[in-house]
């Protein structure tokens, strides 16, 4: 969630918005195809391969056209609501734990807008983003490897 | 009924952040008809009039279409203003009515996020809305397919 608000903050308008209006959209679909109990891809891996492509993403300060971000956002919120979707049956208050997840997933996006804008403020504080970004394709990383494993 | 404070809360702050946007600066007439709409129906509606899970369908689409009008190319003109604020008043109103509580209705000053809001807007930050508004479209499109989803989680818990 923080990578892909570092993501928009670098990729600038109107990604720093559309972004993350796009990620909680489509993951309340992909939610409710969780409630649903349809069968999906592995989604513990889909989770762990967006840590690390968003946070390579980031690290590496790579823009792609609008419509590829999107759509790279969008597939990754998807496996994320699908996640979420799956876990709210046990759940005993399911809108507020929809509520939750979205509002919460939103504030860590603008965390991670605010933290790239207000970085890119000063040019010797430009590369934090970047070594986040880094950090975070690490644990994608390790992720990946514990889903692939798992 | 569970959630259902939070679902009014969450139609109230949908409908101030579309009054934000909207034309005009008063607010004073959508919010008494938020009041008086919500008062009426809470008075006049008859629990079991509709399945509840009806009720929470249309609430959760009224949060839907109350935070798509933050969208609209144009600013939304005074009288879908009041329209939003009708509706979103008679949906708490029934909800209050549904769950026997009147304590629901403390949900209605959450329309007020209108006066910070327009200032954000008159500040030229709306987007900051926009961003906000497809958050609650989201809540409101799970919210809503949750009545039509066999989960435990919807019926009665320990706690009730």
């Amino acid at each position: 969630m923080v990578a892909v608000g570092l993501w928009g903050a670098y990729l600038g308008r109107p990604l720093v918005y559309v972004l993350p209006v796009v990620f909680p959209t489509v993951m309340a679909l992909g939610g409710i195809l969780g409630m649903s109990g349809l069968a999906m891809l592995p989604v513990e891996l889909g989770i762990a391969v967006s840590v690390l492509l968003l946070g390579t993403l980031v690290a590496a300060s790579k823009s792609l056209p609008a419509w590829a971000a999107c759509l790279l956002v969008a597939l990754f919120g998807l496996f994320h609501g699908f996640a979420h979707g799956q876990e709210l049956p046990v759940s005993a208050n399911p809108v507020g734990y929809c509520a939750g997840f979205m509002l919460s997933t939103g504030s860590l996006h603008l965390a991670g807008v605010a933290l790239g804008l207000l970085t890119g403020l000063s040019g010797r504080l430009r590369v934090v983003p970047r070594i986040l970004g880094g950090g975070i394709a690490v644990a994608g990383l390790w992720f990946v490897y514990r889903a692939a494993a798992g | 009924m569970n959630g259902a404070l939070l679902l009014a809360g969450l139609l109230c702050g949908a409908l101030g952040l579309a009054l934000s946007c909207a034309r005009g600066r008063g607010l004073i007439v959508p919010c008494a008809i938020l009041l008086t709409a919500a008062l009426a129906s809470a008075a006049l509606w008859q629990p079991g009039l509709l399945p509840q899970a009806t009720v929470l369908i249309a609430c959760s689409t009224s949060i839907v279409a109350t935070a798509a009008a933050v969208f609209l190319p144009a600013r939304p003109p005074r009288p879908l203003a009041a329209a939003l604020a009708a509706n979103a008043g008679f949906w708490c109103g029934t909800l209050a009515a549904e769950a026997a509580s009147l304590v629901l209705l403390l949900a209605l000053p959450l329309a007020l996020v209108a006066l910070p809001g327009a200032w954000i807007v008159g500040r030229g930050y709306g987007i900051g809305l926009k961003v906000a508004s497809g958050w609650l479209i989201a809540i409101g499109l799970m919210t809503a397919a949750l009545p039509l989803l066999t989960t435990p989680g919807y019926q009665k818990d320990h706690m009730e």
